[in-house]
């Protein structure tokens, strides 16, 4: 359990610092000097002695509830990780951060993170592929438990290189939930910031340690799936560089508008359910 | 492929269970159904179109009475559907779900939010078709619709578990936002949010099925 919480902390920093230097990484593509590298962890400790309230047109209970339940889904992912449990749950996870991201908009009353929260039940079109990327890892390997899946690689190869579309589909969940992103309309500037626009003070900061934690669960599971088991130094790097291949894009890349977010992820999806089929019938014959 | 299993409550051959996965599904259930019922509705802003004005718009008590009582019937459906262990039961709380969730909606008395409910409702009459012939397929071609049999049994055909999936996205109505996005004239939290826990979870309920029989 020490162990546990001990890899608790060091997610949530190494999650900030990955946000840093996705930040960074763009300021720099775009010309800019941009913030240090620990400007997320700053940000955050600083949030967190800032004076908090609740606005009074929120749902109170919802508006607390739902940051408090984001910290809890994506400790609960990084423990199934951490134990190389099942990548089916992982998936659920990832599923029920739809519903914080949704419930975050909804309980404050305010119509800019109401529209932010309807964007993300749009932006859904990205679940679907994942979806096929869990059915496509099971056909190969017959097991969803991430230990099974690297245990498989080890014997064999890595999956990157025989499922490419599928580790392309997590790679575009990874990138669809960045800050910044192609397909980040839940929190477009024209909401201010979206979804979250209401929580400050200390509960901008507890939802910045869940998404930190999600985005360095989202990554690990990709690396742990597609390449494999690394040294953990190798691992780090290679996280460092699965985010900077992340800011690259969205540092080149304008926002899409809602209508053409949810036309390429379906299109995609479209594309990676043929795949699948073909995975499928191939495996079978 | 069937997840480890943590519990079984056993009715002759209908096995309910609850894995590790059908679990977390279950808690979050649980978890929203005690939201449902401890929140007050949020008072939604709206800004008055062509000014700098604004209003605060309260949820009438009637209102968010009838409200609650739907959403937490649709929290107690959706953790029924997530804990049953039999298809066609699986197939009746989807039904009842989509019927709640217009509930939810339709209680609202706002020409667009009436209209968005008309819609829905039309998406899940029409979703329940694919629905029950999906779990009429399974029963007859294997004989049972107790899950835990069929992941021992097998040979579900590959027609009867994509019309279940069918039937899904069109009893959980949350993607039909897209298309329909009146429903965010009424309050949302907590009572319009449970569309969406339950549009999910009924989701990831079928996925998991889907994947075991």
């Amino acid at each position: 359990m020490i162990e546990f919480l001990l890899l608790l902390i060091f997610a949530v920093f190494f999650g900030l610092l990955l946000h840093g230097i996705h930040r960074k990484v763009i300021a720099r593509i775009q010309k800019r000097p941009g913030p240090p590298f620990w400007q997320e962890i700053l940000h955050t400790l600083k949030f967190s002695f800032k004076q908090t309230w609740i606005p009074r047109t929120a749902s109170q209970v919802m508006y607390v509830a739902i940051v408090l339940i984001a910290i809890g889904i994506w400790t609960a992912a990084l423990y199934v990780f951490c134990i190389g449990g099942s990548l089916l749950l992982i998936f659920a996870f990832y599923m029920l951060h739809k519903i914080v991201e949704h419930g975050t908009g909804l309980s404050s009353g305010s119509p800019y993170t109401k529209f932010g929260a309807i964007r993300s039940v749009m932006s859904a079109a990205a679940e679907l592929p994942l979806l096929v990327t869990v059915s496509v890892v099971y056909l190969f390997t017959g097991t969803l438990s991430i230990s099974g899946i690297a245990g498989w690689e080890a014997a064999n190869v890595p999956l990157i290189g025989i499922a490419l579309p599928a580790a392309v589909s997590l790679y575009l969940i990874i990138l669809s939930k960045a800050h910044y992103g192609p397909f980040s309309v839940i929190e477009a500037k024209e909401l201010v910031s979206g979804y979250w626009t209401e929580h400050f003070g200390g509960w901008r900061a507890l939802l910045n340690i869940a998404l930190s934690l999600k985005t360095f669960v989202l990554i690990s599971v990709f690396i742990v799936v597609f390449i494999g088991v690394l040294p953990w130094w190798l691992f780090l790097i290679v996280m460092i560089l699965v985010m900077v291949s992340v800011s690259f894009i969205c540092a080149t890349t304008p926002m899409l508008t809602p209508y053409n977010t949810v036309l390429i992820q379906t299109i995609w999806t479209g594309v990676v359910c043929l795949y699948g089929v073909i995975v499928w019938v191939v495996m079978i014959s | 492929m069937m997840e480890s299993i943590l519990v079984t409550i056993p009715f002759g051959d209908m096995i309910h269970y609850l894995s590790g996965y059908t679990g977390v599904l279950f808690g979050f259930a649980a978890v929203f159904v005690l939201l449902a019922v401890i929140s007050l509705p949020e008072k939604p802003v709206e800004i008055v179109f062509g000014t700098d004005g604004y209003s605060l718009k309260e949820t009438p008590v009637d209102l968010a009475k009838f409200q609650r009582f739907m959403a937490i019937a649709c929290g107690i459906a959706t953790i029924g559907a997530i804990v049953t262990g039999d298809i066609f039961n699986f197939t009746l709380f989807a039904a009842f779900i989509g019927v709640l969730n217009i509930g939810i909606v339709a209680a609202v008395k706002n020409k667009h939010v009436l209209s968005a409910a008309f819609s829905y409702g039309l998406v899940v009459m029409m979703g329940t078709v694919p629905l029950f012939a999906g779990a009429a397929i399974i029963a007859a071609t294997t004989g049972t619709l107790s899950i835990w049999e069929l992941a021992a049994a097998g040979g579900v055909p590959v027609i009867a578990k994509l019309l279940l999936l069918i039937g899904v996205l069109g009893e959980g109505m949350a993607p039909f936002y897209i298309g329909k996005a009146e429903i965010t004239r009424a309050s949302g939290a907590p009572y319009i949010l449970m569309i969406h826990v339950s549009s999910l979870l009924l989701f990831l309920r079928v996925v998991e099925i889907l994947l075991t029989v």
